[in-house]
């Protein structure tokens, strides 16, 4: 038999299913384009407000703080290397990028979580289609999010917004189904009410899962806006891209440099909310 | 009259409870409560496993009662079924007159956040707040205001002497100190029982010996009833006014200490019973002789010389009382006049453990 005829069949009406949902749903993600594009703008206006020594300075501060004097100097000078390099507004527009996927990945990843920490059943149906979504290749998010969004940020937000996704829902449900055991007893024989179960026991104790999640989220986000950058995302990815292709190998290593500055200063700073938020727990 | 007095002093009263764990233990609860299945049948016929066999216990205004067994005896597990953490398969369970199968999920929480407090073995002291706020937990849940739930909180932590510590969390106390504030978590709720569930097992023998007095002492002068679950007779003894005794799931014997150790309810008992030093717990009136049989053996004592006791002190305190007299024999006086004498032989054959009324008691 030949079976090209049914691969040929599911490409079709694959295709069309798409056009269809482009022609009929266009009012719908002309509405999501232009939520995530005014998030976006909002945050980068709000980013570029400031200089950048403001910026790198409110960054160092922020990791003497949490973590110590030498990771705040090292923080603050790194950040400012991104504009002595002539990156700034790029990086900044990375950084925003990366904040207004990563708010809308937690937003949606975290309740999902908690409702599948509580609900086994949800939990299992839940876990193969992120299965499929943290190993299918990410580039394959940009097609259909070009199609129905057309070139630009927003198309890169809603792909990078799938990517960072999992890791929260997953660490925030194992978090909620990790409660200790004698803990619940105690709510049991306190006379806990179910919210309140939920409320001074078992969200507490999800705590530092629920942080180490949205660490995880927000480094799925960092690898998926520089792939981003082929669909016009603006910001640092489309330099790397835009250097790949006229092979500008010194452009796209300062590129390069400046994108794991951000990321790196990023994860140390939420990393250690995270650490402080298991030390709560010990 | 009398028998109506006591039944209002029951506070918890457990009527042949059983639980009966597993996939088929509807099945199972209805071979037993139709034709009387053993917990042999039960696991053979339906492989269930029998937690708790028709346990009955009633648990009085301001006692302290112990259930003593070892691991798999099914403690843990009818502790359990006091406040309902676990469902009974058969069996009522009364606490305060209101029978808790019966009360809906809110009625529940009440009970239990009111009246029925609990002391875990693992402590469960929340390690994100600090030891006031874990003391004053249940009173949170119950919407006391902060300032007073604080003040009852501190109060607590205070009769645990622990006044010092408020501010700091559990991860730096050490172990004793922490099971004070489950302890005081438990007291600050005021509920008139207080389930115990293994709470000082973890515990060096020195601080536990501290911590049973001080529990002991604590429920006496606080009015309180409690269920305290213990694998370790000593502690049973040292603590309970009244003991139970379970094995395999079922209760094997209940009395006072001074009952489980003169008169243990068969061989499984007796073996417990064997090591325990008899010393505090046998009294006058169980090593005593009669008067009469005194005077016969030897004629020439006058027993209104002896040194005098009641029929409640202890063979310490008599062998106290003997070394200080210049006979070897201790009269037992009760309403004024003598009802027996304590010999040597007595004292003796008390701390042994022999019957009493043994033959050769001259």
């Amino acid at each position: 038999m030949d079976t090209s005829v049914i691969t040929d069949l599911f490409d079709t009406s694959t295709d069309n299913a798409l056009g269809w949902i482009g022609d009929n749903g266009e009012w719908l993600f002309e509405f999501i384009r232009f939520v995530l594009q005014g998030t976006y703008d909002g945050i980068l206006w709000f980013l570029e407000l400031a200089p950048f020594y403001v910026i790198a300075i409110i960054a160092g501060l922020l990791a003497w703080r949490l973590l110590n004097p030498v990771a705040g100097l090292l923080a603050g000078i790194a950040l400012a290397f991104c504009a002595f390099m002539g990156l700034w507004a790029e990086t900044m527009s990375t950084l925003a990028l990366v904040a207004t996927a990563t708010i809308l990945a937690l937003a949606v990843g975290i309740p999902i979580g908690i409702v599948a920490g509580f609900v086994k059943t949800f939990d299992r149906a839940l876990e193969p289609a992120l299965d499929l979504i943290q190993t299918l290749p990410p580039y394959i998010y940009l097609l259909p999010a070009i199609a129905l969004l057309g070139y630009g940020p927003a198309t890169a937000l809603v792909a990078t917004f799938i990517v960072a996704m999992p890791p929260s829902i997953r660490l925030t449900s194992l978090g909620i189904r990790m409660t200790p055991r004698e803990f619940i007893e105690l709510g049991q024989a306190s006379g806990l009410s179910p919210w309140q179960m939920f409320t001074k026991i078992r969200l507490p104790f999800a705590m530092p899962s629920i942080m180490a999640g949205i660490n995880q989220s927000l480094m799925m986000a960092f690898g998926m806006v520089v792939i981003a950058g082929i669909v016009g995302s603006g910001g640092l990815g489309e330099t790397i891209y835009g250097a790949v292709r006229t092979l500008d190998i010194a452009t796209s290593i300062n590129a390069a440099i400046a994108i794991v500055i951000l990321t790196m200063v990023l994860d140390r700073l939420t990393q250690s909310a995270a650490h402080r938020a298991k030390a709560g727990v010990r | 009259m009398n028998t109506v007095k006591e039944a209002n002093d029951v506070l918890l009263d457990c009527q042949n409870v059983w639980k009966i764990f597993g996939a088929r233990s509807s099945a199972a609860v209805k071979a037993v409560s139709e034709r009387g299945l053993s917990k042999k049948q039960v696991l053979q016929d339906f492989d269930c496993v029998v937690g708790v066999s028709d346990a009955s216990l009633q648990v009085r205004r301001g006692e302290i009662f112990c259930i003593m067994g070892l691991s798999g005896s099914g403690k843990s597990t009818l502790v359990r079924l006091l406040n309902r953490l676990i469902e009974p398969s058969l069996g009522k369970i009364v606490v305060k007159g209101r029978e808790i199968a019966k009360l809906n999920p809110a009625e529940l929480r009440d009970m239990r956040a009111r009246n029925i407090g609990m002391v875990f073995q693992s402590v469960a002291l929340l390690p994100y707040r600090t030891v006031l706020e874990n003391a004053a937990f249940g009173l949170e849940v119950r919407g006391v205001p902060k300032d007073e739930r604080n003040e009852t909180a501190r109060a607590a932590l205070a009769k645990v002497g622990l006044s010092d510590w408020i501010s700091r969390y559990p991860s730096e106390l050490s172990g004793g100190m922490q099971q004070r504030v489950g302890l005081a978590r438990a007291l600050a709720a005021d509920p008139e029982i207080i389930l115990m569930d293994e709470p000082f097992s973890a515990l060096d023998p020195l601080i536990r010996r501290q911590l049973q007095d001080e529990f002991r002492q604590l429920t006496k002068s606080l009015g309180k009833s409690a269920v305290f679950i213990t694998h370790d007779l000593e502690e049973a003894i040292r603590i309970g006014d009244r003991i139970a005794i379970m094995k395999d799931g079922i209760i094997v014997q209940v009395g006072t200490a001074e009952e489980i150790v003169t008169k243990p309810a068969g061989d499984y008992v007796a073996e417990f019973v064997a090591g325990i030093s008899r010393i505090h717990l046998v009294k006058a009136h169980s090593v005593m002789r009669p008067v009469a049989d005194f005077k016969t053996s030897q004629p020439h004592c006058d027993v209104d010389a002896l040194l005098k006791a009641s029929p409640e002190t202890d063979i310490g305190e008599l062998i106290d009382i003997t070394m200080r007299s210049e006979r070897d024999a201790v009269a037992v006086v009760e309403n004024g006049s003598i009802v027996g004498v304590v010999t040597t032989r007595g004292l003796l054959r008390g701390v042994a453990g022999m019957p009493a009324g043994a033959p050769g008691a001259a």
